[in-house]
C-alpha cells in the first residue's frame, strides 16, 4: 500500500480558545491522541490550575480520541468539580461520544448537542 | 482482503498507523465509524508497546489487517520484552469522578471495541490478536 505524502503529514490538533463573558470555550480540531496530549494539557493547564470561568470543550470538529486525550478531559473533570464553576462538552461525532460512554465519562460529564446548547444552559 | 505493514515503536509512528488505516477506509469501504474504532484499538496497543516496552533500542511493530464480510481480524507482533495487556485490571467506569483514575483505559476500550483479544508470547515476540464482528455487513 502506498501512503500519498500528504497523508503521512503530522497535522498537531490544533485549538481555539473564545473568552466568552462568563465561559472559556476550547475549540478542539483534528486528532486528540499520545502526539497531540501533552501540547493540548499545557494550554489547558493554567485554566485548570485556578478555573475563574465555566469551561467548555467544543468537540464539533475532532475527529478522534484515544485514552490519552481522556486523561486530559479527565483532569479538567476533576479540576472543575473542586471549583464553583461548570466544566462541559459538545458537538461530538458518534464515535467520539462512544468512547466517552465507554469510558463512564458520560456519567460525570454533561455532553450537549452543540455550542448554543451548552451556553444556554450556563445562562441558566 | 489483508495487509501487512511494520512501524517502529516510536509515538511519532501513530501517524503512519492512521495513514495506513486512512487507505485501508477507502480500499475496502469501511464506515466512518468502524474505522475509527479500529484506529482507536491499533492506537491504545501500539502506544502500550511504545511505553511500556523497550524504549532504548529501535523495536519494529508489524501490523497484519484482513477483513471477511463479517469480520475483521488485527494481529499485532513486536520483538520487545514479554508484555501481555489483556492482564491489565480493568478501570471502574461507575466511580465518581473525584475517585476515577486514568489507568488501563486504554485495554478497556479495546476489550469493549473487540469481540476476541489474546496474547501469546512465541519465539521471543508478543503476538496479539484481535477480532472485531462487522454489523454493518451481518445484522
Amino acid at each position: 500500500m502506498q501512503l500519498t505524502r500528504e497523508s503521512v503529514q503530522n497535522k498537531p490538533m490544533e485549538t481555539t480558545i473564545t473568552q466568552k463573558s462568563d465561559a472559556t470555550i476550547f475549540s478542539l480540531c483534528g486528532r486528540l491522541d499520545s502526539n497531540s496530549a501533552p501540547q493540548f494539557e499545557k494550554q489547558v493547564q493554567d485554566f485548570l490550575a485556578s478555573p475563574g470561568t465555566h469551561l467548555v470543550f467544543d468537540f464539533d470538529n475532532l475527529d478522534y480520541i484515544s485514552s490519552a486525550g481522556l486523561r486530559v478531559i479527565l483532569n479538567a473533570a476533576k479540576a472543575y468539580k473542586a471549583s464553583p464553576y461548570n466544566f462541559i462538552a459538545c458537538s461530538m461525532q458518534d464515535h467520539v461520544l462512544e468512547v466517552f460512554e465507554i469510558s463512564g465519562f458520560d456519567t460525570f460529564i454533561t455532553i450537549h448537542p452543540s455550542i448554543d446548547d451548552s451556553l444556554s444552559a450556563l445562562k441558566e | 482482503m489483508n495487509i501487512s505493514f511494520q512501524i517502529k515503536n516510536k509515538l511519532t509512528e501513530l501517524v503512519t498507523l492512521h495513514a495506513h488505516l486512512k487507505n485501508m477506509q477507502d480500499d475496502w469501504a469501511i464506515s466512518k465509524k468502524t474505522a475509527a474504532q479500529i484506529n482507536l484499538v491499533l492506537d491504545e496497543l501500539v502506544t502500550n508497546i511504545i511505553e511500556h516496552g523497550d524504549s532504548e533500542n529501535e523495536h519494529i511493530i508489524e501490523i497484519d489487517l484482513a477483513r471477511t464480510d463479517c469480520e475483521f481480524s488485527i494481529v499485532i507482533t513486536d520483538d520487545g520484552p514479554p508484555f501481555d495487556p489483556t492482564l491489565r485490571t480493568p478501570p471502574d467506569t461507575t466511580l465518581p469522578v473525584e475517585e476515577r483514575q486514568c489507568g488501563g483505559l486504554g485495554i478497556h476500550l479495546v476489550r469493549n471495541l473487540c469481540s476476541h483479544c489474546n496474547y501469546v508470547r512465541a519465539n521471543n515476540k508478543n503476538i496479539l490478536t484481535l477480532k472485531k464482528n462487522l454489523q454493518e455487513k451481518c445484522s
